[in-house]
């Protein structure tokens, strides 16, 4: 449980991480390190050179940017928790950290390292895709924003090129008649989900007349389920017309914890779940 | 460690300056601590599953094992052997009386963790402890001692 031999550099501004990772390929960005390290510590990737930009400073700012609020990349998972702006205007995402590991790994964990890093397991990238955040990328050629949905390529595997850092996410600002509800399955609470649901509902009252479903812990990356979503929308919830619709939509990959057959069966019943909460 | 990239590193350990220290880039702080006789950081799983490695860092619990000791430049660091202040005094008073340490492996982090719900300030319920020490495995007390420890300490020193 060493992780093998490696440089470390650590970056003064975004411009001299951009201009290191440009020229090594097999470089990396470390900004908490907290799912990087366990990696690297089992030896599932060997970096030639980790580029530390945990030490920059101004890229952990929260703030309201036109339509959008805005998460700094730094911004750690605690700090997120714990910020006046996100609890006002998306506080479902304080429930979503809840589920994020634990404490002392949520202080030191940031946002735009979850959403960077892309493990198909986690919360944060299927946030950004149900609720079509944009991700900012800083690179060689000055900044560009990338729509979460369009960033997740497959196992591990975003759109970010080999010159860019993730800087920050812009979530559009929820309306009115809108809510963004979450619920995930795992064996022991901080553990990574066996599936979870992230739902973006437009309502009337308790009617939903809009909803897309976005899965994590599925399969190589946050799966959209939108046949599904429409199936619900005409048809209410059926649990063996979902599960059908789910099956043909999602390629599910089992892991140790939970065969591909058990998944489809916690995305099917996740949809009652969630939408359950709209009228509680 | 033998290694070929090595950092230049200071850092302040329980008060104590190390200046200019060499590290190998790809140790992890819990095991340059250890290898500086602090064996009070303990090592369980070194993927952050356990806690038993837990410290702090610039006031806030980390894991050891998930931070690298060239991450560390410039931190003020805290680990259990640097516990000597009157509430962590009463803490660890709190634990032996209950019998929350047990074979003490976990007891480093499950300290490191009472200390951040204390300083917290939060009145928590007993659900909620169980919650905030969820990052910590204990294999011996189930738990319950440990819950009745924390919460003696949150009544008595908050």
């Amino acid at each position: 449980m060493k992780a093998a031999d490696f440089s470390y550099h650590e970056a003064t501004n975004i411009q001299d991480a951009i201009n290191i990772k440009a020229k090594d390929e097999e470089a990396v960005i470390l900004a908490g390190g907290q799912s990087l390290l366990p990696a690297l510590n089992m030896r599932l990737s060997s970096p030639s050179c980790l580029i530390d930009i945990s030490k920059i400073s101004g890229l952990d700012d929260i703030k309201i940017d036109g339509d959008y609020l805005f998460i700094g990349a730094l911004a750690t998972h605690s700090h997120v928790m714990k910020n006046e702006l996100v609890l006002k205007r998306m506080p479902c995402l304080i429930d979503i950290l809840k589920m994020v590991a634990h404490p002392a790994i949520r202080n030191k964990g940031t946002h735009g390292g979850s959403i960077a890093y892309g493990d198909p397991a986690a919360e944060l990238p299927a946030l950004a895709v149900a609720t079509n955040a944009e991700i900012i990328v800083s690179g060689q050629n000055g900044d560009r924003s990338i729509h979460a949905k369009d960033f997740y390529l497959g196992l591990f595997e975003t759109a970010i090129n080999q010159d860019e850092i993730v800087i920050g996410i812009k979530y559009p600002l929820l309306k009115q008649e809108q809510a963004i509800l979450f619920e995930e399955v795992c064996r022991r609470h901080g553990d990574y989900a066996m599936a979870g649901l992230i739902a973006n509902v437009n309502k009337i009252g308790n009617k939903v007349n809009d909803l897309s479903l976005v899965y994590f812990a599925t399969g190589d990356k946050p799966d959209s389920a939108d046949k599904t979503a429409k199936l619900y929308l005409e048809n209410g919830y059926d649990y063996s017309n979902l599960k059908n619709s789910l099956n043909s939509e999602i390629d599910f990959a089992g892991d140790l914890n939970s065969s591909s057959e058990m998944k489809l069966h916690l995305a099917t019943i996740l949809i009652k779940k969630v939408l359950n909460k709209l009228e509680a | 460690m033998t290694a070929n990239n090595t950092s230049n590193i200071s850092f302040t350990v329980n008060g104590e300056k190390f200046n200019n220290v060499n590290v190998p880039s790809r140790q992890h702080l819990a095991d340059y601590l250890r290898s500086q006789g602090l064996t009070g950081t303990h090592l369980g799983c070194e993927q952050g599953a356990c806690g038993a490695c837990t410290i702090e860092m610039d006031g806030k619990a980390v894991r050891s094992c998930l931070v690298l000791a060239s991450q560390a430049n410039g931190s003020d660091l805290k680990t259990v052997e640097g516990f000597d202040d009157q509430m962590m005094e009463q803490v660890k008073q709190s634990f032996l009386k209950h019998n929350a340490f047990q074979c003490g492996f976990c007891s480093p982090g499950m300290l490191m963790t009472t200390k951040e719900i204390l300083l917290s300030k939060k009145k928590l319920t007993r659900d909620e402890i169980r919650s905030e020490i969820s990052g910590n495995y204990c294999r011996c007390t189930g738990y319950q001692s440990i819950v009745d420890a924390i919460e003696e300490c949150i009544n008595e020193i908050n």
